[in-house]
């Protein structure tokens, strides 16, 4: 059993791969023998030494989905209740899996929506509406996507972007509306460099970088306050 | 905004040419800053040879964000600190 993992697991980036060690006096093996010998020095390490299902968890940033169909200010739809249950294969209509809401909080989602289920005991994911004939009380997905479940828990439905794999000219790019600002600098800035105008696509850079940089910080709002000068002219 | 929109802001009618600048923005914008991340998850191995610690990066990677490992004792992802150096004598523990 893998405990105290934040102390005692350590990794070492080297090329493309990522190499796992966590240390041999740990807690999941004696450090000092009964009789009194010291097996291991205080910070030796070595090579995992035990199978652990998905264990490894690494987050990164990556191209995933870099274009949607829909602008991201507009996949706004939630509900949310404790009156949502799940239906594997369900009576509405055959061959679907239905997500009913005895609230009827499911008006606004629509066919082709991509929706992100929380708080489930066992439904949790992604999904793809395939129908929302049931107007606010069911949604469909594709059959075998559900797992049959009653209402009771605190779940929670999303609507999240959905890929559009092959975009066009109608397609959106899977940012908000400032970082979709900053992609028309670089645009431009492109569009400089192949008639050669550097400076120009250097000025286009820069609002790129600024409007990155603004978007960023939009997510950080600091306030500072400062105390008045008893003379301050107010 | 759609990739239109955006075209006739910049002034161009190339179509797969801005997409393609688009993606590149988009590369650089997620190499930069953490806009939207991406989780992959590895069965963790019991080690019988030297090359058994070893998992490749995620392929479509960028950026690194964080490593993690799962505590079976509550079933919980922790985040794991990271060596600057790679261990000279280590123990290979084949039997573990």
């Amino acid at each position: 059993m893998s405990s105290y993992v934040d102390r005692e697991w350590f990794y070492y980036l080297k090329g493309r791969n990522i190499h796992l060690y966590k240390l041999l006096g740990g807690s999941s093996s004696e450090r000092i023998t009964q009789s009194g010998v010291i097996k291991t020095l205080d910070r030796e390490l070595m090579y995992p030494n035990e199978d652990i299902a998905n264990g490894l968890r690494i987050e990164y940033t990556a191209l995933n989905e870099p274009f949607v169909s829909e602008a991201l200010e507009t996949t706004t739809v939630v509900a949310s209740g404790i009156t949502i249950s799940f239906n594997d294969d369900g009576d509405s209509a055959s061959g679907y899996n239905d997500l009913y809401d005895t609230g009827d909080g499911l008006a606004d989602f629509t066919t082709g929506d991509k929706i992100r289920v929380q708080g489930s005991a066992s439904n949790d994911g992604d999904y793809t509406l395939t129908a929302d004939a049931g107007g606010a009380r069911y949604i469909q997905v594709g059959t075998g996507n559900f797992t049959d479940e009653a209402a009771g828990e605190r779940v929670t439905i999303t609507q999240i972007p959905a890929e559009d794999s092959s975009p066009d000219e109608t397609s959106h790019p899977n940012l908000n509306r400032m970082l979709s600002l900053a992609c028309v600098d670089y645009l431009k800035a492109q569009i400089a460099d192949k008639r050669g105008d550097l400076q120009l696509k250097e000025y286009y850079m820069r609002e790129f970088w600024k409007k990155v940089g603004d978007n960023e910080s939009n997510k950080r709002k600091i306030s500072m306050t400062y105390p008045a000068n008893p003379y301050a002219v107010r | 905004m759609t990739i239109l929109e955006m075209m006739e802001r910049a002034g161009t009618t190339e179509t797969s040419l801005s997409i393609a600048w688009i993606k590149d923005a988009i590369h650089l914008i997620q190499s930069n800053s953490k806009e939207r991340l991406k989780v992959s998850k590895y069965d963790v191995i019991n080690a019988v040879d030297s090359d058994d610690n070893r998992y490749l990066l995620p392929a479509d990677m960028i950026a690194l964000d964080s490593v993690s490992i799962k505590d079976t004792s509550d079933s919980k992802y922790k985040k794991i600190r990271r060596l600057t150096s790679q261990p000279g004598y280590m123990v290979e523990d084949t039997s573990p």
